[in-house]
This record gives structure tokens, C-alpha cells and sequence, in this order.
């Protein structure tokens, strides 16, 4: 326990000395995505624009059950969850194996590995911060009510990074260890976006598997951001889901310190 | 000059102010040690004592995944580094000779820090510039210039002072108008002459050359001997240089230690440290 707690300060210590070029890094990173397309940055609008576009004929004209919720247009809603779900559907496939994204840093350069998972985060996440913010704007034009409750929208972006970036600490030495382990944390990220209510309303779920869903971080980043937009309410008023959230944290913060402690210095001599 | 001297002056306050950076010292598992500041003060700039580098050999990926979480896993033991020790003194200039797989590399990748040892104590005082086996750790999709930007951003150089040495480096590198295309279209002699240019225009208090130099041709080898002499005798620079060629060693090394399986079998001047390699 002490051992582990010492990593974490190491891992807070490599952060803080390195944000800058984190920093740096992050946006290198989105240029690296988009590199060599003509169109560039409207890729980065594009992709989510077909998708709902894709989601919505689904739903809206195939199975016509499109109607408003809690007073809010559909396509909104659809929008709240499943521009969250492009970040997290990310994070588990790639973000889990940061370091095969990066071998130079890892065997090339001396750089702390837990920042590689902080920069490739933070990149992804200024791609959801950049939709978000898209989506208010939409929301301006088309004059969709908007309330206070947005205001927690930071907040959620915070948790939501927290929680992933631990997720690549725990997750990227593994995955550099053993290609195995990369190719079946890809392959959850289909049955992640099915079953964590990014389509559908929790609510309509069964009691046993809505206790279920407390422990799902997929499912309370949806619910979140929908409580933003949709629900018009705090996402402290959910105690429960909140709670199992930052539990869910913790665990991961200590699964991620384990890993990292252990596996660190393996991980040069491996890629 | 002169814009070279006042940009040596800052780069130096900056490596004053980020010198709590990288003043870690890492006590790892078992017996292994690593003390690294940059204390240019020291007279010993790398200082080895016993170590040893061990890598395990699985016989499969699957093997090396189930190694991580139980203990009774099979595995080889192979040490790359077998208790070495040596010295390099501030401002020398130091050739590790050896055949292919001596454990040249792997003394330098933990003199670099990209690698660990497991036993031993190592110390290195002063900043490390690096070639690594040919690489200077560039992005393939990135261009020579937004690779160069990187990693004087990484170094801790601020965007001034990046933009300022960016045309040294360009015109060092020879490169012309490739600086600004994709490094994975580079041969390895272009990546090797941007990444000397880089690693030697940084002001770096240790200089590490892997056998970049093989892959020039030997006007820009020329060059580069007559570059890493200049700054050595500027600066308190000091050289490591990996080769398996005593000629280029010669050209300027002091010293020479000579390495066969791991550990080092001959340390001294450079002509007795070739003439031992030539006769082992």
C-alpha cells in the first residue's frame, strides 16, 4: 500500500514537472490525427455529424421512436451520449495501448510513461470539448433551451479525464506486454457502446441491472451529460451513481499504480 | 556567434530553473540504483558501479502476459549487462568498443534513462542529449521541422528560442526542402544527419552517440567529428560514442573501453583500447 501510494505521488510529481510539453504534446497529437487530409480540422466535425446523422435516421424514421425527452429535442439528446461515447469509445481502443502510439517516447527519449496516457487524453479530450461547445452553439442557433445546469459541464469533462487517464495508467503496460491483452480491451468497446445507455434511457432497465450500471463509467459520463442538457439537474442529485463513480476512481487509481509500478520499467525493454 | 553564445546563456538559466526536473533519484526494485541531477560540478559525468541489466526471455507473448501476474511462469535469464563498471570523467570523450551484442546499447540506453538496470548503482550528472541505434526518437508522421519543434519543446527550450536554433539545425542537416516532409519518407542518412544536428545543437552536457555516424558518408562524418570538437572544446562537453569501428573511435576518443559479453575487458587510452579490440 505504501509502495503504491508512492508510485501515485511519482505519477502526480511526472505530471505537474511535465504539463507543459504535455501540453504540447496534446495538441501534436491532433495534428498527427489529422495529418496529410486536405479537409484537416472539419474531419473532426464530419465524423461526428455522419454518425448522428446515421443514429437518428435509426431511430427517427426506421424504428420512429424519436420523441422529444423531458421537453428536449432527440437529436440533442442523442447527441449527449453519444459525443461522450466517441472520447470513451477512443479511450478503451486505443487509449489502453498509448505506449505502441508512442514507442519513441518510450524507448528513444527519457519521458515519464504516465504522461504519454495524461497528453493522449487530454488531446482526445480537447476533441470533446470542441464538440460539446458545437453543440451548445447549435443549441444557440436553433434556440434549444439551455440552463444553468450546464455549468457542471467542466466538472464532468474533469471526472471523465480522471477516470481515463487512470484507465491508460492501468492499462497500456499490459497491452505493451502482451498483444493479446490490447486486441480483447478493443474488442469491449462494441459491447460497451450496446449496453451502456448511450442509446437508450437507463431508466427503462430492469432494477437489478440499472444496480449494475452504477458500476459502468461509460453509463454515468452518458447520464451526466444528459443531466446537463436534458435533465436539468446536478449530477450530486444522483448520489448513488456518483458515488459508485468515484469508487470506481479509486479502484481504478489503484489498479493503475499497481500496474504501473510493476511494469514500468518492463515496458523499454518490451516494445 | 555572438546569438550563439547569448543563447547558450539562457538555454543554461533554463536548465537551471528546470534543473529540479530531472533531480530524481529512483530507488527501484532489489539492488538497483539510479542517482541523476545535473550537477555539472561533479567531476564524474556517468559513473557505473556493478551493474547489471537482465532481460527475461519468454518463450511466447502469452508466456509474458501470464510472467505479469503469477511467478511460476518459465522464463530465460539473459544478462545484456553482467557487472560493469567504468567511470567517465567531465570533458573526455570515451569509445565503447564491442561486437554486436556486447551490451553497448543497453549501456547506453540506461545511461539515457530509457531503460533500467536490475542491480547495480549508476550516476549521471548533467543533461543527456542521445542517438539512440540511428533514431533520435522522431515521429515517422511528422515533418523534420515539427519533429525538430518537439523535441526542443521537450528538451525545455521555449518557442523563441526553438524558432532561433531551427535554421542552425536545418543547414547542418544538409537537408534542404525534405525539412518539411514526413520523416517516414527520410532515408536512414538523412534521419541520422537531423538527428546529430538536433542532438548536438541543444547544449547538452553529454553527448551520446550510438553508431549514428555509420550511416553518413564520410564528407558528413568529417563534418560531424569537427562539429562534436568544436562544442567539446567550447564546452565542458562530455562524449560517449558507441562503434564497432576503431577508426572512427580514434578519430575523437580519448579513452576506449572495450566490451565483450556484458562486462568490460579492457579500460585505458584509446590505442590500447583498439589494439585489444583488434586482437580479441
Amino acid at each position: 500500500m505504501f509502495g503504491l501510494a508512492k508510485t501515485f505521488l511519482q505519477v502526480l510529481h511526472d505530471n505537474w514537472v511535465w504539463r507543459r510539453q504535455a501540453w504540447e504534446l496534446a495538441k501534436i497529437d491532433l495534428v498527427k490525427t489529422y495529418r496529410g487530409a486536405a479537409l484537416g480540422w472539419i474531419w473532426l466535425f464530419v465524423k461526428p455529424a455522419v454518425y448522428i446523422g446515421v443514429y437518428y435516421f435509426t431511430f427517427a424514421i426506421g424504428m420512429r421512436s424519436a420523441a422529444p425527452i423531458n421537453g428536449m429535442p432527440f437529436l440533442l439528446w442523442m447527441a449527449a451520449g453519444v459525443f461522450p461515447w466517441f472520447f470513451m469509445g477512443d479511450m478503451i481502443a486505443t487509449g489502453s495501448n498509448v505506449y505502441r502510439r508512442y514507442p519513441f517516447l518510450v524507448n528513444r527519449i527519457r519521458f515519464p510513461l504516465s504522461v504519454i496516457s495524461t497528453f493522449y487524453v487530454l488531446s482526445n479530450m480537447i476533441v470533446l470539448v470542441g464538440t460539446m461547445a458545437f453543440t451548445i452553439i447549435m443549441c444557440l442557433i436553433l434556440h434549444v433551451k439551455l440552463t444553468i445546469y450546464l455549468l457542471q459541464l467542466p466538472l464532468v469533462f474533469l471526472l471523465m479525464m480522471y477516470f481515463w487517464t487512470m484507465w491508460s495508467i492501468w492499462l497500456s503496460p499490459l497491452s505493451a506486454v502482451s498483444r493479446d491483452f490490447s486486441k480483447l480491451i478493443a474488442t469491449l468497446s462494441t459491447p460497451f457502446f450496446w449496453l451502456s445507455g448511450v442509446l437508450f434511457q437507463l431508466d427503462s432497465l430492469p432494477r437489478s441491472i440499472l444496480h449494475v450500471m452504477n458500476f459502468n463509467p461509460v453509463s454515468w459520463a452518458c447520464v451526466a451529460m444528459r443531466d446537463c442538457f436534458i435533465d436539468q439537474r446536478w449530477i450530486w442529485s444522483r448520489p448513488k451513481m456518483l458515488g459508485c463513480y468515484l469508487f470506481l476512481c479509486a479502484v481504478v487509481t489503484l489498479l493503475a499504480m499497481r500496474s504501473y509500478s510493476r511494469l514500468h520499467k518492463e515496458v523499454p525493454d518490451v516494445l | 556567434m555572438s546569438s550563439k553564445s547569448k543563447m547558450s546563456l539562457t538555454a543554461r538559466a533554463m536548465r537551471a530553473a528546470s534543473s529540479e526536473n530531472e533531480n530524481l533519484s529512483w530507488s527501484g526494485d532489489g539492488e538497483a540504483r539510479i542517482i541523476r541531477d545535473q550537477d555539472v560540478t561533479k567531476p564524474a559525468a556517468v559513473k557505473f558501479d556493478h551493474v547489471y541489466k537482465t532481460y527475461k526471455l519468454y518463450k511466447s507473448d502469452k508466456q509474458r502476459l501470464l510472467g505479469t501476474v503469477s511467478r511460476r511462469v518459465d522464463y530465460k535469464v539473459i544478462n545484456a549487462v553482467d557487472d560493469l563498471s567504468f567511470t567517465v570523467k567531465r570533458g573526455e570523450s570515451l569509445a565503447l568498443l564491442g561486437l554486436n551484442g556486447a551490451g553497448k546499447s543497453t549501456a547506453l540506453k540506461m545511461i539515457t534513462g530509457v531503460c533500467y538496470p536490475t542491480r547495480g548503482r549508476i550516476e549521471v550528472h548533467g543533461r543527456i542529449s542521445a542517438l539512440l541505434e540511428l533514431s533520435a526518437g522522431f515521429d515517422g508522421n511528422l515533418s523534420g521541422r515539427e519533429n525538430l519543434e518537439m523535441r526542443c519543446q521537450l528538451w525545455g527550450f521555449t518557442r523563441e528560442e526553438t524558432q532561433a536554433l531551427i535554421p542552425e539545425m536545418h543547414e547542418f542537416s544538409e537537408l534542404g526542402d525534405y525539412l518539411d516532409q514526413p520523416i517516414r519518407t527520410y532515408s536512414s542518412g538523412m534521419k541520422a544527419r537531423l538527428g546529430f544536428a538536433f542532438a548536438s545543437s541543444i547544449n547538452p552536457d553529454i553527448l551520446v552517440i550510438d553508431e549514428a555516424l555509420s550511416v553518413g558518408d564520410k564528407r558528413f562524418r568529417v563534418k560531424c567529428e569537427e562539429r562534436v570538437k568544436s562544442i567539446m572544446a567550447e564546452d565542458n562537453l562530455t562524449v560517449l560514442f558507441v562503434t564497432h569501428s576503431p577508426e572512427q573511435a580514434k578519430q575523437f576518443c580519448e579513452r576506449g573501453i572495450v566490451l565483450q559479453k556484458g562486462t568490460a575487458v579492457f579500460e585505458g587510452d584509446i590505442e590500447g583500447a583498439c589494439d585489444y579490440y583488434d586482437n580479441h
